[in-house]
C-alpha cells in the first residue's frame, strides 16, 4: 500500500494542527494524542516499499536524450526509512505517554510542537528533493526552539533564542548552497542531480560546486550539532524537559543522517567531502567526550556524550564504503534508542530529587534500584559493552575503518569508547553508589510509572538489537548498496 | 537602468537601517529595503514573488519589528 | 547589457548577505541582529530569483494564443520563483518567533544588549547558587 507513504508525514501534521485547535478540551486532546501516538509506529511497518510522487506527476522520459526527469516532489521509502520512522514513531509515542501521565492538564501547543517535530524529521528522511529538505529543516528548527522555550527550566528562553539566531544564520547559508546547485543543474530533485553528475554534464571540479558543498555543509553542521555548534546543542538538551530532550536528540540524529545521505549522493565524487565529514566527526568525538568529563550537571554531560556519539555516525558515513555506511547508520539507530533511555532515566532522577548536580547526589540505588539498573545498562550500551547494541555498531565501525586502511581512526574510536565508559561510570558512581549526602532530600520516592515503562521498552529494543543485529544491518546494507555509484 | 537604481536603494537602505540609533527608523528603513527588492523582483520577471515580497518585506516585517520596538525600547543602547 | 544585469544581481545579493552577516555577528543590539538576519534571507532570495532570470525574456505565464515554441525559448525559468515564495514566508515566520522571544526576554532583563541578555548562561547559574 504505497498510499501510506505520505500519511507518515500527514498524520502527525494533521494531529498537530487539530491538537492546537482543540486545546481547550483536555480529554479530547489527550485521547487524540494517544491514538495518533499509537498509529505512528504502525503506519511505516504496514506500508510497502516504493516511491510516492506528490500530485501524481509520474517521471517524464525525454525521448530524444533518454533521460528521466522527476517533476514531482518525490518520497522514497525503503527499509532504512522504514526502520528509522518506526523507531521515531515509537519514541514519540513513549514521550507523549510520559507527558500525558505527568501533567493532568495537557497543553495543546506543546503537543503541537512534539508532533510537528516528528512530522518534520519524517519528511526529512523520506524526501528526495533538496528544497523540500530545506523547508522541513526550518520547520524542525522552529519546533525544537519551541520545545526548549516551553520547558520550565531557568534560562530556557535564552538558550532558545541563541539556537534560533544561529539557525537563522545557518539556514540562509543552506538555501544559498541549494541555489548554487539549482543554478548548475536546473533541478532540485536529488536523483536527477545525481544522474546529471554521473553523466558528466557537470564540472565537478568547478569552484561553484565546491562552494555549494561548503554552504550546505555549514547547514548540516548546525542541524547535527557537530563542532562548532556542540555547546549550543548540548545546551538545548539540558534546557528542555527530560522527555523533550529524549525526542530532541532523536530529531538531531535523524536530520543529521538524512542530510548527510543526500550530500553523500551528490558530492561523493569529491574526495574533500569525505575528508571534511571525517574531520568534523573526529573533532566532535574528542570534544564531546572531553567536555562531558568536566561537567557536573548530568543533563549537560549526557548532552555532550550524545554529541560525541554523533561523531561515530559521521565517521562511518565519511569512510564511504558499503560496510562503513551500514555501520554508521546502525550506530545512528542505536544512538537514538540509547540516548533516549539515558535522558528519560536521568529525567526520572530529576523528578525524584529536584537536583541536577552530580556532586550533591548519592546513594540513590537504595531508593530507585529499577531506574539505576536500567540506566547502567543504557550507559554500558553507549560505551559499547557486549552484548548490548552499542557494541555491535561500534565493532562494525572499528572493522570498517581497519578495512579502509585507517587503523589510527579505529584506535581513536576505541579510545573514545573507553573515555565514554569512564565518564558514565564516574557519574553513575557518584549518583547511585557513593554515600548519600546529609543535605540531600529525596522529594518524591515514586518514580512515574510511565517513565519506567518507557525505559523498559527502550531497554528491550537495545538488547534485541544487540543480540540480533542482522535483522537491521542486512536490510540497511542492501539499501546502502543502492546509493553507492 | 532602473534595476541598478533599485539595487543601490536596497543596499543603501540596508546599511542605513543598521547604523540608525533610533530602532523605529531602522524598522522603516528595513521596509524600504524590502519594498525596493519587491519592485526589483517585478523587473526580474517574477511578478508572483514580487507580490509576496511586497506584502511580507515591505509591510509585515517592518510592522513586526516596530511592534517589538514599541514593546521594548526605542533607543539603541 | 544582459550579462551586466545578472552580475549586478549577484553583487547585490552578496552585498546583502555580507551586510547581514556583519550585523548578525558584530552588532550588539539584538533587534539589529535580527534585522541583519532578515537581510541575509533577502540576499539568498534575490540570488535564487537571479538564477531564474533570463535577460530580455518574458514573464513565464503562457497565454492561450501564444506560440509555445516561442514561449519556451523566451520565458524565464519559473522553478526558482516557486522556491523563493516559500522561503520568503519561512523567513517572516522565523523573524516573528525571534522577536517574540526578544520581547519575553526584555521583560526579564530590561535591555536589548546581547552581551547582557545572552551572556554565558552557565555562568549565570553559578551566580545563583
Amino acid at each position: 500500500m504505497n498510499e501510506l507513504i505520505p500519511l507518515m508525514v500527514i498524520v502527525p501534521m494533521m494531529a498537530a494542527l487539530l491538537l492546537s485547535a482543540f486545546s481547550k478540551f483536555n480529554k479530547v486532546i489527550k485521547c487524540l494524542a494517544l491514538v495518533v501516538g499509537i498509529c505512528l509506529p504502525i503506519i511505516p511497518l504496514a506500508s510497502n516499499y516504493g516511491l510516492h510522487f506528490f500530485g501524481g506527476y509520474q517521471p517524464i522520459m525525454d525521448n530524444v536524450t533518454n533521460v528521466i526527469y522527476h517533476p514531482a516532489i518525490t518520497y522514497s521509502f525503503d527499509f532504512m526509512q522504514q526502520i528509522f520512522i518506526a523507531m521515531i514513531g515509537l519514541l514519540t509515542f513513549l514521550v507523549i505517554f510520559i507527558y500525558l501521565t505527568k501533567y493532568k492538564k495537557a497543553s495543546g501547543s506543546y503537543l503541537f510542537l512534539l508532533f510537528m517535530g516528528t512530522a518534520a524529521v519524517t519528511a526529512l528522511i523520506l524526501t528526495d528533493d533538496i528544497f523540500h529538505m530545506f523547508v522541513f529543516f526550518e520547520i524542525l528548527a522552529l519546533a525544537q526552539v519551541g520545545i526548549v522555550a516551553a520547558s520550565s527550566i531557568d534560562y530556557s528562553y535564552e538558550m532558545a533564542l541563541k539556537y534560533m539566531i544561529l539557525g537563522a544564520i545557518g539556514s540562509p547559508m543552506m538555501l544559498l548552497g541549494i541555489g548554487f546547485l539549482l543554478a548548475m543543474t536546473g533541478t532540485v530533485n536529488v536523483t536527477d542531480i545525481v544522474s546529471i553528475i554521473r553523466g558528466g554534464l557537470l564540472d565537478v571540479t568547478s569552484p561553484v560546486f565546491l562552494l555549494s558543498l561548503g554552504l550546505i555543509f555549514f547547514g548540516w553542521l548546525y542541524a547535527s550539532g557537530l563542532p562548532p555548534f556542540h555547546t549550543i546543542k548540548s545546551g538545548i538538551y539540558s534546557k528542555a524537559e527530560p522527555h523533550g530532550a529524549a525526542l530532541l536528540q532523536s530529531f538531531t540524529v535523524i536530520s543529521m543522517i538524512s542530510i548527510v545521505l543526500i550530500m553523500f549522493r551528490i558530492y561523493s565524487t569529491l574526495p574533500i567531502f569525505e575528508v571534511l565529514v571525517v574531520f568534523f566527526s573526529v573533532v566532535a568525538m574528542i570534544l564531546g567526550v572531553s567536555m562531558a568529563l568536566t561537567q557536573t550537571d548530568f543533563r549537560r554531560m549526557i548532552g555532550f556524550l550524545a554529541v560525541g556519539e554523533l561523531g561515530f555516525i559521521g565517521l562511518g558515513i565519511g569512510l564511504g564504503t558499503q560496510y562503513a555506511l551500514t555501520a554508521g547508520l546502525f550506530q545512528a539507530l542505536n544512538e537514538i534508542v540509547i540516548t533516549a533511555l539515558l535522558f528519560i532515566g536521568f529525567g526520572a532522577i530529576v523528578h525524584a530529587t529536584n537536583e541536577v548536580d552530580t556532586r550533591k547526589l548519592g546513594g540513590l540505588l537504595a531508593y530507585h534500584p529499577k531506574v539505576g539498573i536500567m540506566l547502567l545498562a543504557g550507559g554500558l550500551a553507549m560505551a559499547g559493552v557486549p552484548p548490548l547494541s552499542g557494541f555491535q555498531s561500534k565493532l562494525m565501525l572499528v572493522q570498517a575503518s581497519l578495512s579502509c586502511g585507517y587503523p589510527e581512526l579505529s584506535i581513536l574510536a576505541i579510545m573514545v569508547s573507553i573515555a565514554t565508559f569512564v565518564v558514565f561510570v564516574k557519574t553513575f558512581y557518584s549518583m547511585f553508589l557513593s554515600p548519600k549526602p546529609h543535605d540531600l532530600e529525596v522529594v518524591d520516592n515514586e518514580v512515574p510509572k510511565a517513565m519506567v515503562f518507557a525505559m523498559a521498552v527502550l531497554l528491550i529494543v537495545i538488547i534485541a538489537l544487540g543480540i540480533f543485529p542482522d535483522v537491521v544491518t542486512s536490510g540497511i546494507s542492501n539499501y546502502v548498496g543502492g546509493l553507492l555509484p | 537602468m532602473i534595476e541598478f537604481i533599485l539595487m543601490i536603494i536596497t543596499i543603501v537602505s540596508a546599511i542605513l537601517a543598521l547604523i540608525q540609533k533610533d530602532l523605529l527608523k531602522a524598522a522603516i528603513l528595513t521596509g524600504f529595503s524590502g519594498g525596493a527588492l519587491a519592485v526589483l523582483f517585478q523587473i526580474l520577471l517574477a511578478p508572483d514573488v514580487a507580490l509576496t515580497q511586497a506584502i511580507v518585506g515591505a509591510a509585515i516585517v517592518p510592522v513586526f519589528i516596530a511592534l517589538a520596538v514599541k514593546k521594548t525600547q526605542r533607543g539603541d543602547a | 547589457m544582459m550579462a551586466e544585469t545578472q552580475l549586478a544581481i549577484l553583487f547585490t545579493s552578496i552585498a546583502l548577505v555580507v551586510i547581514g552577516l556583519y550585523a548578525a555577528i558584530f552588532v550588539d543590539n539584538i533587534i539589529k541582529k535580527i534585522i541583519g538576519i532578515s537581510f541575509i534571507e533577502e540576499g539568498a532570495n534575490l540570488f535564487i530569483v537571479g538564477i531564474g532570470y533570463k535577460a530580455g525574456g518574458i514573464v513565464p505565464i503562457l497565454m492561450p494564443n501564444m506560440n509555445t515554441t516561442w514561449f519556451a525559448s523566451n520565458a524565464s525559468y519559473p522553478l526558482p520563483y516557486g522556491l523563493v515564495l516559500t522561503s520568503i514566508v519561512i523567513g517572516a515566520s522565523t523573524l516573528a518567533v525571534m522577536l517574540s522571544l526578544v520581547m519575553v526576554l526584555y521583560k526579564k532583563y530590561g535591555t536589548l544588549s546581547t552581551k547582557e541578555m545572552l551572556a554565558d548562561t552557565s555562568k549565570q547559574e553559578e551566580y545563583n547558587e
